[in-house]
């Protein structure tokens, strides 16, 4: 086994449609990827990765992130209720966790638990129209990650970690 | 696309049928969706392929083809959807009116439809040109965005009908600077245009395609003019150029975005061999009136699936006005859904309990719904 299983998007085939947002709002409700619009028009859908170590984990006060069967990042918001730190915002890399400011305080992906439980992928993944994303293991992952994903990843994640001067 | 992502393998038929009129994503979502509840679904569409603008709009590098077609297979062969291609479902306007029309050999009424199933959903999308509203537009050589953009896929599919724009060593110029005026200042240079020039009444950084698609253009060789508008395109039989005024920005207004303000007195010319006037497309959906959907555009306060006709919901662009695909799948999805249920209502003998009076959250809007890192701006 090469790893658990997760979302890959390859940001250089995204066209930032929107698809996987509407997908996910649509499947939970709340959607846990978001199409962010940067201030130079590049279209970025943020999400989670499923980190082997996750900083988000580390970060959370409650314990309310944990590490899931398959290796995801699950939030449990009965332990959750959106804490005063709001320490999981800050301290994913990749803007992947989100605040709502509604009753379910904070959202993240949870690679469609249900709907892996009755053998489907994630729903966001089987939409997109670009061919963009991805359910895949570190194998995997390596490989789609090409020089071209990894320059247009570059140029989102200029964007969520600015440079402090 | 997976349009029938909900489910693995159909379902047992539950003896209800769907006319879906339109197979742009807004209608195979739809369709995705019933398909998935069971029940019969039919897609007619005018042109010959499904997929609507991502098959016949958007430029082909940007979507896989086969995205869009293994989707459609599955819809067909695994939930037994179908197909009728060419078919143009018609209210009470005449024939070929719109971008694409020349493709139908069939012409089915919407009556026929309502009378043939027990629903219908209308995901015709927004294809009818809109005016500039300037003299001289009707000028053989200016096009919308769509009636340049639709023949370069569209003669793929029909060259006897159907050719593209020749722009071999022609001066072309844009109106506008969304999303859609970028696709067609690329195409044109990429098909040999002599010159692309973008005419825009903003600035760059107020474009609504973003920076960075205007350095994407200008890098492939295009020209931007900025704080110009057209007030009149030039020419006896055909187009020669445009005249333009000169703009400045004004305050910027609540939404924090600087107008543009013209100066009659700064007036000039610019030569042209063709103008494409990318300022958008209206929905023009059959029955439109009838439907009581003139009442329904963009910014109202509710979703509004089902049409003051019973049985007969809207959906997409042809409710919105255009959008994204995003947008549209999401509409299709819940006019699906609220088709859905208020069949099943019927079926009871419970309309009255049907309400699609959901309110439109900003959520529904904007993308970005929820508080990021990034867009507070925080590190
Ligand atoms: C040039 C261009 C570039 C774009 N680029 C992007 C982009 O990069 N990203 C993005 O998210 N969005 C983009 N869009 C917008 C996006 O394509 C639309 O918002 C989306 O396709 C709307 O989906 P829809 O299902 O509502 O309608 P459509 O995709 O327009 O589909 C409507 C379908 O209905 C059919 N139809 C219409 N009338 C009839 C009738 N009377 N009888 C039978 N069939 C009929 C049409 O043939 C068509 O197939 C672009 C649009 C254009 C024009």
């Amino acid at each position: 086994m090469a790893g658990h299983k997760t979302i890959y998007i390859d940001y250089s085939r995204c066209i930032g449609c929107e698809t996987c947002e509407a997908v996910c709002r649509f499947t939970h409700g709340l959607p846990r990827v978001n199409m962010t619009r940067a201030k130079d028009g590049v279209m970025m859908p943020l999400y989670c990765r499923h980190c082997e170590t996750p900083y988000c984990v580390r970060a959370c006060p409650r314990g309310a992130l944990l590490k899931g069967r398959e290796g995801e990042v699950l939030l449990e918001p009965a332990l959750c209720e959106g804490c005063e730190t709001k320490n999981c915002l800050l301290a994913c890399p990749y803007g992947g966790i989100f605040m709502t400011m509604m009753t379910e305080a904070m959202v993240k992906c949870d690679l469609c638990l249900s709907r892996r439980a009755v053998g489907l992928g994630p729903a966001c993944v089987e939409m997109c129209p670009c061919g963009a994303m991805f359910y895949a293991d570190p194998d995997e992952i390596a490989e789609l990650h090409t020089d071209f994903a990894q320059a247009a990843e570059k140029r989102v994640l200029a964007h969520i970690r600015p440079k402090v001067k | 696309m997976n349009f029938a992502f909900l489910r693995d393998a159909p379902p047992r038929s539950n003896g209800r049928s769907v006319a879906v009129i339109g197979a742009g994503p807004s209608g195979l979502a739809a369709t995705g969706f019933l398909a998935g509840l069971g029940y019969k679904v039919r897609v007619f569409d005018k042109l010959p392929k499904a997929g609507g603008l991502m098959v016949f709009g958007i430029p082909a590098e940007r979507i896989p083809e086969q995205s869009i077609a293994a989707g459609v297979k599955r819809l067909e062969q695994d939930f037994g959807v179908e197909f009728k291609l060419r078919t143009k479902i018609c209210g009470s306007d005449a024939m070929h009116e719109d971008t694409g029309d020349h493709f139908s050999s069939d012409l089915t009424s919407l009556g026929e439809l309502t009378r043939d199933h027990d629903a219908v959903i209308i995901c015709t999308g927004s294809w009818r040109p809109r005016k500039m509203n300037i003299p001289g537009e009707d000028l053989p050589g200016v096009y919308s965005g769509l009636e340049f953009l639709f023949p370069i896929r569209a003669a793929g599919y029909d060259s006897q009908k159907l050719k593209a724009v020749d722009v071999t060593d022609k001066t072309v110029l844009v109106i506008g600077a969304g999303f859609s005026a970028v696709d067609v200042a690329l195409a044109a240079q990429a098909h040999g245009a002599a010159q692309v020039k973008m005419l825009y009444r903003r600035t760059r950084h107020e474009a609504p395609c973003g920076i960075h698609d205007v350095c994407t253009m200008e890098d492939a060789g295009c020209e931007m003019a900025e704080l110009v508008t057209p007030v009149r395109v030039l020419g006896t039989d055909r187009v020669t150029g445009v005249e333009v005024v000169q703009c400045q920005l004004g305050e910027p207004d609540a939404s924090g975005r600087r107008c543009s303000l013209p100066d009659s007195c700064a007036k000039a010319e610019m030569d042209a061999d063709i103008v494409v006037a990318a300022i958008g497309e209206i929905a023009a959906p059959p029955f439109a009136e009838e439907l009581g959907l003139d009442k329904v555009r963009k910014n109202e306060v509710h979703w509004l699936h089902m049409t003051k006709l019973p049985g007969v919901f809207v959906a997409g662009d042809a409710l919105t006005g255009p959008s994204k695909i995003g947008k549209a799948v999401y509409s299709g999805l819940k006019a699906a859904k609220s088709l859905a249920a208020w069949l099943s209502l019927k079926a009871e003998d419970r309309e009255d309990e049907y309400s699609d009076d959901e309110v439109i959250t900003p959520q529904d809007w904007h993308s970005g719904p929820l508080e990021t890192p990034a867009a507070k701006g925080s590190e």
